[in-house]
């Protein structure tokens, strides 16, 4: 399936649990957490926690992170907080601000 | 992709949406949503909160008020609990509804009402709000589906429970005199049981008895 796409349009305010993939382009003020692959796009705000399988910034994310598989900080993406993965990818061009802990 | 966005079925939301473009909703949503676009909730959704948009289209259950500043069509497979308003208002058959409906300064839902089945939804559904429990026997009646759990026991608790039903029912002919629509839902119990005798029934004025009546329903049915 699709799984969950937030449009640029809508605002969600308040938590969102999810079983499959999302994609947010939208704005997000609360809690996220997906057992799938989460996506931020470009122009998504996303003031919350985040917690997914795995995660791709390429938007603005404001919140601690944590991914049980991996997360990837796009060029253009901005992230303010801790992440917490395994692997941890942090592109060049991409603002970051927080902690890093990858479980070692 | 600015305009459509999907609540997937997995996914549940424990809070408000808001925002323009159009939204499908096929998972869970505890909050309100208000969209500026075109609004389908799927049949695997719920949402328990109220809910407005430009147009919607609802396929699954809602718990709270639908209204749209266009049109709005309950397609079969609709459950709502709650009031609908809106300009336009369709509810094909197969759906299920609870509330208040209101067109656009309209007055006369039976009058505009479509089918035979339902004048006997929307007319209940007309009667002043609260106290519209003891009509709702005539509603389930008419649409027979198992689905909402709160459904289920008050057709079943009617028809066939003759003898429980006997002492309101030795109270209803007392009331009949002074409220009609007594009989009316007695008659629509026995509708269930027996075809219904006499077709759609005719419009009465809704003066539900929020009194004894009311109560020796409330009594019967739960």
């Amino acid at each position: 399936m699709a799984g969950t796409i937030i449009g640029s349009g809508i605002t969600i305010e308040g938590e969102i649990t999810s079983d499959e993939d999302v994609v947010v382009a939208g704005t997000v003020r609360g809690k996220l957490s997906a057992e799938g692959p989460v996506t931020v796009d470009t122009g998504a705000v996303v003031e919350a926690d985040i917690a997914a399988a795995s995660l791709s910034v390429g938007g603005n994310v404001t919140g601690n992170v944590t991914a049980s598989e991996r997360v990837n900080l796009l060029a253009g993406g901005r992230l303010i907080g801790d992440v917490k993965a395994a692997r941890l990818t942090i592109a060049d061009g991409a603002s970051f601000k927080g902690n890093v802990d990858m479980n070692v | 992709m600015a305009d459509l966005s999907t609540i997937g079925r997995g996914t549940t939301i424990r809070g408000n949406i808001r925002g323009d473009g159009d939204l499908d909703v096929h998972g869970r949503v505890d909050g309100s949503v208000t969209v500026k676009g075109e609004l389908s909730i799927a049949e695997t959704a719920l949402v328990k909160s109220d809910v407005s948009a430009r147009r919607v289209v609802v396929r699954g259950a809602v718990a709270g008020n639908v209204s749209a500043d266009e049109s709005l069509v309950l397609e079969a497979g609709a459950r709502v609990v709650g009031d609908l308003s809106a300009p336009r208002i369709g509810i094909r058959p197969g759906a299920l509804l609870r509330g208040n409906v209101t067109t656009a300064g309209a007055e006369n839902a039976p009058a505009r009402a479509r089918a035979g089945a339902r004048p006997a939804a929307a007319e209940p559904a007309r009667t002043p709000a609260r106290a519209a429990t003891p009509a709702r026997p005539a509603v389930s009646a008419h649409t027979p589906s198992p689905t909402p759990a709160a459904r289920a026991p008050m057709p079943a608790a009617r028809p066939p429970a003759q003898t429980p039903v006997a002492p309101p029912r030795a109270a209803a002919p007392t009331h009949n005199p002074s409220h009609n629509s007594a009989s009316h839902s007695a008659s629509a119990s026995d509708g269930v049981k027996a075809p219904s005798r006499e077709g759609p029934p005719p419009p009465v004025v809704p003066s539900l008895g929020r009194g004894a009546k009311a109560s020796l329903k409330r009594k019967g049915a739960r």
